[in-house]
């Protein structure tokens, strides 16, 4: 078990209070509280904004509903360690964090097994869309902390970091969007808050259960990261599949007018 | 480990195969766009610019299916050359995202020395400034062209000095950037000598101090006279 | 990690051949390679089992220990993994270069097994809040010749689905207030896990237009990308996983999930086979050990 030495902890054994509250059954409401729909594709409206930290190569930041990601780029700088496929193409680091104060429960700092998952997921998201085979030999390091999760915090991950490569100059093939659905029985809630995420089923013998996340490169059409967990039939799965791919393409223009802006107020157009 | 497609015409290129999509209204008018352009149109990285037709790819663009896509958020920029087809390519104005390439001459800071190689930190390519240093070696056959084997790298770089030198190889696995400074043009620019003042060079193989008249030998480059300030 | 390079010319052989439904050992595109599976080699723990996937050979070893429940599922058991590729597999292993893939593996694993419908993880809970049953599976990977998943997989299910050793007992709380374990006394008087749903991975592997199943590692050097499919034997999909660097068409999705799904659904007969006849033969069954 790593130990944190560098910061003063609480008590080993705290906890927080929430958990001995008896938690009333509820059963999963009809509609959903915000007003979206089920079973239709209706994503959360998303504020995205590039070019945040100064210090970075590239930056993003992504707020959808009451969810908020930054990202930092930073590279292509050296690889420290070097094997046969860093010679020809860049290596690409991913780390996924939640900030302590993120979720329901707190997070610590070390990086726990769940991150280090969602880390890995991330990567082989953002990887098929770069040209990687443009930086030899080099490192670019793509740093992601989520300030607030209330849901779909990987999904929008994926955006944010393809939005702050963009920003850092990165040659990518297509920008990464993702997008997270949830199964509850046979309807589908898309862009889920972390309340449906993690909500009990009304019975325990409900079928189709499950959390999904799909990332898509909408020009090219091709999925570069799937994630999904739970209990689903092949016709269920199949359809939420295809429900995310049309929730990833309602951001895209989202994501493109947001590097439009960006561009314009970074770079001033060049003479000729 | 890229992956190659199956169609005859593509076994060559390393990208993997797509089916093109019919592209929306929106799309389609921003390409109408794109053909006969100003060049503050601005583009992010995927969005199709032309066909390979009408204009050949430049910087910040690839290739795909016989169309030019964009592969930087920036502004696409259309030349033309002459009779050839005009080259479009997209135009980020701030750091150019340089990597020391083959054949470049980069300017380095000499960091250690010991008799087979000089180690040093690359920091300049070209005329652009990197963000972040990259390591490079001279071994000691790449210093000069002539008497390869009677070099004393103790006599051609010191720790600190200012280089200028061409990428001859980007190493293997286990070593950095192979650099080589065989040529009049190459080698020492700025050092200081034991007593802290900038040398003046009067030689191919010898810099002077100014204050204490001491020489002390170096590889030095022959820098154009336009180059060399008053 | 593991790398095979291949020529140029054998990465567009390899993938002619399988648009054809053949492959370099002859198999079809959705045929395994011939499994061996052994159970209850190592006698300590609480079940046991050891998968041979062509040259892949995986020993997998579970010990059920008492602990605390964790906060937010007070009512019920759990599953740690620890998977150790060890540097008997390749040198490449050796100190903490198997760590990663060590990690990637585990945390997979998590995914697939730790969670209510894999395994019924209430039968594990002894008294809520205080003690359950914690099963500490620990993975060893001996030799690697690709498709590790899916070895992995069996290797788990067949180790659970064994009569595992779990003893019944019972919290007795004496005078002054200090609980006490309390064992039966009849020596098989276990718990059984239910198992029934306790899923199996296959791996599809994208090899030019078309996908395979159970790829070597040459296959896997000239695959993009391949989607991992975990399947119970009702033919529920528990979980989908893209693995890899590239990227797959919606369509290839579609189809991969459709095969995996067949493909997992059979293997459940044939294991559960294996391990009835193996239960059967009780003590007298001969055991094969690690030689032979």
């Amino acid at each position: 078990m790593p130990v944190d030495t560098k910061r003063l902890r609480g008590p080993e054994e705290s906890q927080s209070p929430w958990l001995f509250v008896e938690q009333e059954q509820q059963s999963p409401p009809d509609e959903r509280e915000d007003g979206r729909r089920k079973g239709q594709v209706d994503v959360r409206p998303i504020f995205a904004r590039c070019g945040l930290v100064s210090q970075a190569k590239g930056s993003a930041y992504i707020e959808s509903g009451k969810t908020k990601v930054i990202c930092s780029v930073y590279g292509p700088r050296e690889t420290e360690r070097k094997d046969e496929t860093d010679m020809k193409f860049g290596r690409l680091v991913c780390t996924f964090r939640f900030a302590p104060f993120s979720c329901a429960k707190r997070c610590g700092w070390i990086q726990s097994t769940q991150e280090k998952d969602l880390s890995m997921a991330l990567l082989g998201s953002l990887h098929p869309g770069l040209c990687l085979h443009r930086y030899p030999r080099s490192q670019i390091d793509v740093s992601v902390l989520v300030l607030e999760n209330d849901g779909s915090a990987l999904a929008h991950a994926v955006t944010c970091a393809s939005l702050a490569l963009a920003d850092a100059g990165i040659e990518m093939y297509d920008l990464v969007l993702g997008c997270s659905l949830r199964q509850e029985g046979s309807d589908y809630l898309l862009d889920p808050t972390f309340a449906e995420e993690t909500q009990e089923p009304a019975t325990e013998s409900t079928e189709n259960r499950g959390g999904m996340m799909v990332a898509l490169l909408p020009s090219l059409n091709q999925v570069s990261g799937l994630l999904c967990s739970g209990d689903l039939e092949q016709q269920p799965l199949v359809e939420a599949v295809a429900a995310c791919i049309e929730g990833c393409q309602r951001i895209y223009s989202v994501a493109q007018r947001c590097l439009l802006t960006a561009v314009k107020k970074k770079n001033p157009p060049p003479d000729g | 480990m890229t992956m190659t497609s199956l169609q005859e015409t593509d076994v060559l290129s390393s990208v993997q195969p797509i089916t093109v999509h019919v592209i929306t209204i929106g799309r389609l008018a921003s390409e109408a766009c794109a053909v006969n352009m100003s060049p503050w149109k601005v583009c992010v990285p995927g969005e199709r610019l032309c066909s390979t037709e009408v204009c050949k790819a430049g910087s910040g663009t690839y290739i795909r299916h016989s169309f030019i896509f964009a592969s930087l958020a920036g502004y696409v920029v259309k030349k033309n050359e002459g009779e050839e087809l005009p080259v479009i390519s997209v135009a980020r104005e701030t750091e150019a995202q340089l990597l020391p390439d083959v054949n470049a001459i980069v300017t380095c800071k000499v960091t250690s020395i010991n008799s087979r190689f000089a180690k040093v930190h690359i920091l300049y390519v070209g005329s652009t400034p990197l963000k972040n240093k990259f390591r490079g070696t001279i071994r000691k056959e790449d210093v000069r062209a002539t008497e390869k084997d009677k070099v004393e790298i103790y006599k051609c770089f010191r720790p600190g000095d200012i280089v200028l030198a061409k990428v001859i190889s980007l190493g293997d696995v286990q070593s950095n950037y192979l650099l080589t400074t065989a040529e009049n043009e190459l080698g020492v620019v700025v050092a200081h000598s034991e007593a802290g003042v900038q040398m003046v060079p009067i030689s191919w193989c010898e810099m002077q101090c100014p204050r204490t008249h001491a020489k002390e030998f170096r590889k030095v480059a022959r820098v154009q006279p336009e180059y060399l300030m008053p | 990690y593991l790398h095979v390079a291949l020529l140029f010319w054998q990465q567009v052989i390899l993938c002619h051949c399988t648009l054809d439904d053949l492959r370099v050992d002859g198999r079809s595109c959705e045929d395994y390679r011939y499994v061996e599976v052994e159970t209850d080699v190592v006698s300590n723990t609480s079940g046991s089992a050891r998968v041979k996937l062509g040259h892949t050979d995986i020993l997998v070893g579970i010990k059920a220990e008492i602990g605390r429940p964790k906060l937010d599922r007070p009512n019920k058991g759990c599953l740690e993994f620890f998977v150790d590729c060890s540097a008997n597999a390749t040198p490449e292993f050796e100190g903490r270069g198997g760590e990663e893939l060590g990690t990637e593996i585990a945390n997979a694993l998590y995914r697939v097994y730790d969670n209510e419908r894999s395994v019924d993880l209430k039968s594990l809970c002894i008294t809520p809040m205080e003690h359950c049953w914690i099963l500490y599976t620990d993975v060893l990977l001996l030799q690697c010749d690709g498709n590790l998943f899916d070895a992995i997989s069996l290797a788990i299910k067949a180790a659970l689905l064994t009569p595992s050793k779990i003893p019944k007992v019972q919290m007795m709380e004496d005078e002054e207030g200090t609980t006490e374990i309390e064992l039966s006394d009849d020596p098989f008087d276990c718990v059984r896990l239910n198992t029934e749903n306790v899923p199996c991975i296959v791996t599809l592997c994208k090899i030019g237009q078309r996908h395979v199943v159970d790829a070597t590692l040459q296959e896997k050097a000239c695959s993009v990308a391949s989607l991992l499919v975990s399947v119970t034997s009702k033919g529920t999909i528990t979980c989908v996983r893209k693995i890899g660097g590239g990227s797959l068409d919606p369509e290839s999705i579609y189809e991969m999930i459709e095969t995996g799904k067949r493909v997992g659904k059979a293997l459940h007969a044939p294991l559960q086979d294996i391990l009835n006849k193996e239960e059967s033969l009780g003590k007298s069954r001969e055991k094969v050990g690690f030689i032979g």
